[in-house]
Parts: C-alpha cells; structure tokens; sequence
C-alpha cells in the first residue's frame, strides 16, 4: 500500500511536471487565460456593477475549468497517449492502471486547486469577491463535478481513436457547454422553457449547486437532487469507459 | 533444446479482409536470438505484438514462458517477465532521460542506476536532456533501456534499429550480443539484412503473413542463396574442357563469370593452373560468396532495397 502510494506520488508530480511547470504555453492557457476571462467579462457585462457579474463569474469560471479538466485534461489527454503509443508502453509495464488514471487525475485536480485559489484571489482583490460558503459543502460540490467531468471526459478517451477528434470533441464540448450551463453568462436571460431545460444539463446543474453553496452559502440539501443526477452521470461515465476503454 | 522460451502455433491475425498474419507457426529455444526478417506490412510487427498480448489472435495460440498473453493473469505475470522495444515509442517531451528512466524503474519497483544503464545504449551524456530534444536514433535507444531496465528474461525489439545511426546500431548490436551472453532470448524483427545476418541465431523469413523459409543464417544461405561466383577478366582466354565442368561460365566482353557448382576453392586453383598453362593473365579477379540477401531474393522474390525509402511503420 505504501509502495502504491509512493508510486501514485511519483506518477502525480511527473505528470504535472512535464505536462504542465515545465510547459510555458499550457501554464498560458490554464492560469492566466481564465484570469483573462474574469476581467474581460467583468468589465464588459459590468457596467457600474462589477461586483455581481464577478461574483458570478469567479464560481462559473472554476466550473468551466472543471469540465474542461475533465474533457481535455483527461479525455483527449487519454486519446492523444494512444494514439501516440505511450499508453501501450505503459501498458506492458507492472504499472497497475488505477494508478496510471488517479496519477492523471490528481495532476489535474492539482492544478484546479491552483487555478481556483488564483481565480478567488484576484476575484477578492480586484472585484472585491468574497467566498462565504462552507469550505467543506465547496470542497465537496467541487470533488463532485470532477468526478463528473472526469468520467465524462474519459468517455472521450475511450471511445475516440485519433488525438485530432479527440481535441475536436473536448473542444466542441468544452466551449459551448461553458456558454449553456450558466458559466459565462446568466442563463436566465434566455427566454420562456429554456433556462428550465438547460438546468437538466449536468454542467449546469454543476455550476449552479457551486455558485449556490459558494457565494450564496446554499446548505448542500438545497442540491440533493442535482447532487444524485451527477452521481449518476459519474456511474454511468466510468461505466461506459469501463466498458470501452482500450490500451492499444 | 528443452521447453520452448516463446511457442506459436497456427496463428492468424485478420484487420478486416486483411490478413496481416496467416498462419504462423515457431517455437523458439531459450537463449535463441531469433529474427523474423521481412518487408514491411509481411506481419513482423503484428506476430509480435500478439506475443506480447498487445493483439488478440484472430485464431491460434501464442505461448510465452508458458503464459497466454490473451489471459488478464498470464498477462500480468508476463510484464514483468519481457522486456519491449515498440516501434517509434513517444514518450513525453518535457520529461529529462534520468526521469523517464527512474520513473519506468519504479514501474518495476526497482532503483536503477540511470548513469550505467543510459552509458549502457549510449546515452551517458544524455541523462539531463529533454526527452524531445533528443534525435530519432537517441529516442529509440531510450526505448532499449526501458526494455532493458529490469532485467528480464525475454525480450522482444520491434524494428530495433529503425530510423538509428551507425553509432546507434553499433550500440545495438554490442548490447544484442551481450544479451546473447547472458543466455537471453531475444525476438527481433528487421528489415536489415546485415542486421539479421550478423545478430540473429535463426531467422525466420516472413511474407504475406506467412513463414516461408527458417533456419540459420549460414542455413539459408547454403540453402538458397545460390552458386559463388568466381569473375576476371583474361586476354584470349577460354574455358578449357576440362573448365568446362566446374560449373556454369558467362562472358560479358572480356570478362568471365564463373557460377561455381561446388567449392569455389578448388574451382579457384584450376582457373588459375589453366591460365598459367596457356600464359594468360587472370586480372580484377574477384570472388563473391552468396549472401543472406541473395537467398532471401531467392527464397521471397522480392528484395529489401528501398525499404526506408517507401515505407510506412
């Protein structure tokens, strides 16, 4: 158990190593990209009242990062090491898999850690945001939505072969979902039956239940039924990747 | 000869109406450094993976040390029993050599030493170099240490060689024979001639998913690779009757070409005995041995040259 966890360790800092502190464009991309984000909206939709659309932008934005950490961070990521033969070489060696996938996951929630810290910072400092939920109801929504994208996004892995429809898929999932799922933007502004029916979308439902019990300070009960249809999605996602997933 | 190392028996492969492999049977002997030689796309590649559980046979059976790769508990054991070299293994760019190696040790749940084993495929100075800054050739050599690194008993090297400089296949070769030494057995697939010729204890002549010749090197050679040819060149001269028998003679000008029916040694001296006794000067006289390239020609049909230059892995 020890010498897994030590190997679980080993696989985590070398994965976020060299996929990420030692890769200039993807430090880029994930930390000051979202930071970007926050003050281009916050001053665009603004106007006056920065303070309300940047506490609505700090949660959503740490939930499209979720979804795209589950979609390419792991789900394409996965495709693009078969496709380019690293995982079958991993696959002939004792690693056990378990640890090959959590060693790819953690690196990734590592970096999520980071990239929420640093969107709740600035948030406070700049946009005078500030978090008032219940550490451990946002610790556990967050840990929740990442099991979801995760799984979902290991579908992908799964399922397509080259790394190129692989980026296509996480990148058409990514984007646009972000928009739908009241992440960027208020899906209420939509009108009639429409906000109703992309709140069956598990990464709105995601993203409300984190702003809710984050910025709001909504009990976690408030969301128990959104927190039991992405537990199902989570099922269902590892289930299909179970199924479908292929080393070689 | 003993309990086989490696057993495969009837095996096919089919990707669709593709047939990559068609019916291949081998065994081979512990301590055997044993090549399957081919053109690419003859079913090297596929025979292999299959013997290592990366495809599943269409039909047949694949046996390694006793363990069926197609079995999930065999497979496990079977890990850490070979040893791979894959063909134009990517391995991540930002990641140092010393990592790469430390990291694929503790896979095994070994310690290793870096420095001995990268001076071992060449790759000493290299140690604290990006990965993806390393050449083609030094990449590959990379992948033989993590074939290396544990130790195993079998190991199977896929194109070992392939995209190496002559640096790195001497390095290749010298780490092939110290394989040979420590009683391993090594599977290797080539499209180099000289590289089967000079590593391989058997080879096994693959084409269109088939085994169409195996033996020895010198077997094959001795077997299909044809006459030895003795050439000169000689003002006035003629193959004498008692010439005549030694084998079949061509002349192109004032060159002759001699196929020798049997050793070319004694054919040699009856040339030469002849020439002195008609005062005939014998020049650019040359001998040529058949050679593993001639009886794969002879044995397939088809030739190997080019084979850089038009193939695709």
């Amino acid at each position: 158990m020890i010498r897994s966890l030590r190997l679980l360790y080993a696989q985590t800092r070398a994965d976020f190593v060299w996929y990420f502190w030692r890769d200039g464009e993807m430090i880029f991309w994930s930390l000051a990209f979202p930071i970007f984000f926050l003050f281009v909206f916050s001053f665009a939709f603004g106007a006056g009242s920065q303070h309300g659309v940047s506490t609505f932008l700090v949660p959503g934005l740490i939930g499209a990062q979720v979804m795209s950490s589950g979609f390419w961070g792991v789900g394409a990521m996965l495709a693009t090491f078969r496709d380019k033969k690293t995982l079958r070489r991993i696959y002939l060696t004792p690693l056990p898999a378990w640890i090959f996938f959590a060693g790819l996951v953690l690196y990734r929630m590592t970096l999520l850690v980071m990239q929420a810290a640093l969107l709740v910072t600035v948030g406070a400092l700049v946009f005078h945001v500030h978090v008032t939920g219940n550490p451990f109801a946002i610790g556990a929504i967050l840990v929740l939505g990442a099991a979801t994208f995760v799984s979902l996004g290991s579908v992908i892995g799964a399922v397509v072969r080259s790394t190129e429809s692989a980026n296509n898929i996480a990148s058409v999932l990514t984007v646009p979902l972000a928009f739908v799922s009241d992440a960027y933007f208020p899906i209420d502004r939509f009108p009639g039956h429409v906000p109703g029916l992309l709140r069956l979308l598990p990464s709105t439902q995601f993203v409300d239940a984190l702003r809710g019990v984050a910025m709001y300070g909504d009990p976690l009960a408030h969301y128990a039924m959104w927190i039991l249809t992405l537990s199902l999605w989570t099922i269902a996602g590892t289930a299909v990747t179970a199924r479908y997933f292929r080393w070689v | 000869m003993g309990e086989s190392a490696i057993a495969v028996d009837e095996l096919h492969k089919h990707f669709g109406n593709v047939r990559a492999v068609d019916g291949i049977t081998f065994a081979v002997a512990p301590g055997t450094i044993f090549g399957l030689l081919g053109r690419n796309g003859a079913g090297k590649t596929t025979t292999l993976e299959t013997c290592i559980g990366l495809q599943k046979p269409t039909s047949g059976s694949v046996r390694v040390l006793g363990l069926d790769p197609t079995k999930r508990r065999d497979f496990e054991r079977l890990r850490r029993l070979v040893g791979v070299q894959l063909q134009a293994t990517s391995l991540p760019e930002k990641a140092y050599v010393r990592e790469i190696l430390t990291l694929f040790a503790a896979y095994y749940g070994i310690v290793p030493n870096t420095q001995a084993l990268a001076t071992r495929v060449g790759l000493g100075e290299k140690l604290d170099r990006f990965v993806g800054k390393l050449s083609g050739g030094e990449q590959q050599r990379l992948a033989l240490a993590l074939a290396l690194l544990h130790d195993p008993p079998i190991l199977f090297l896929d194109e070992p060689s392939a995209g190496m400089d002559a640096f790195g296949r001497r390095v290749l070769w010298a780490e092939v024979d110290r394989l040979r030494v420590a009683g391993k057995t090594v599977v290797l697939t080539t499209h180099y001639i000289e590289e089967a010729e000079r590593l391989c204890d058997e080879i096994c002549i693959v084409q269109a998913g088939k085994i169409v010749a195996r033996d020895t090197p010198a077997g094959l050679v001795a077997a299909h690779g044809g006459a030895a040819r003795i050439g000169f060149v000689a003002h006035g001269f003629a193959p004498l009757p008692q010439l005549e028998g030694l084998g079949v003679w061509t002349q192109l000008g004032e060159r002759w070409t001699l196929a020798v029916a049997s050793e070319p040694g004694a054919a040699l001296g009856a040339i030469v005995a002849a020439a002195n006794a008609a005062s005939v000067t014998i020049e650019q006289l040359d001998l040529r041995r058949p050679n593993l390239e001639d009886a794969f020609i002879a044995i397939t049909g088809e030739s190997l040259e080019d084979e850089d230059a038009t193939s695709a892995a």
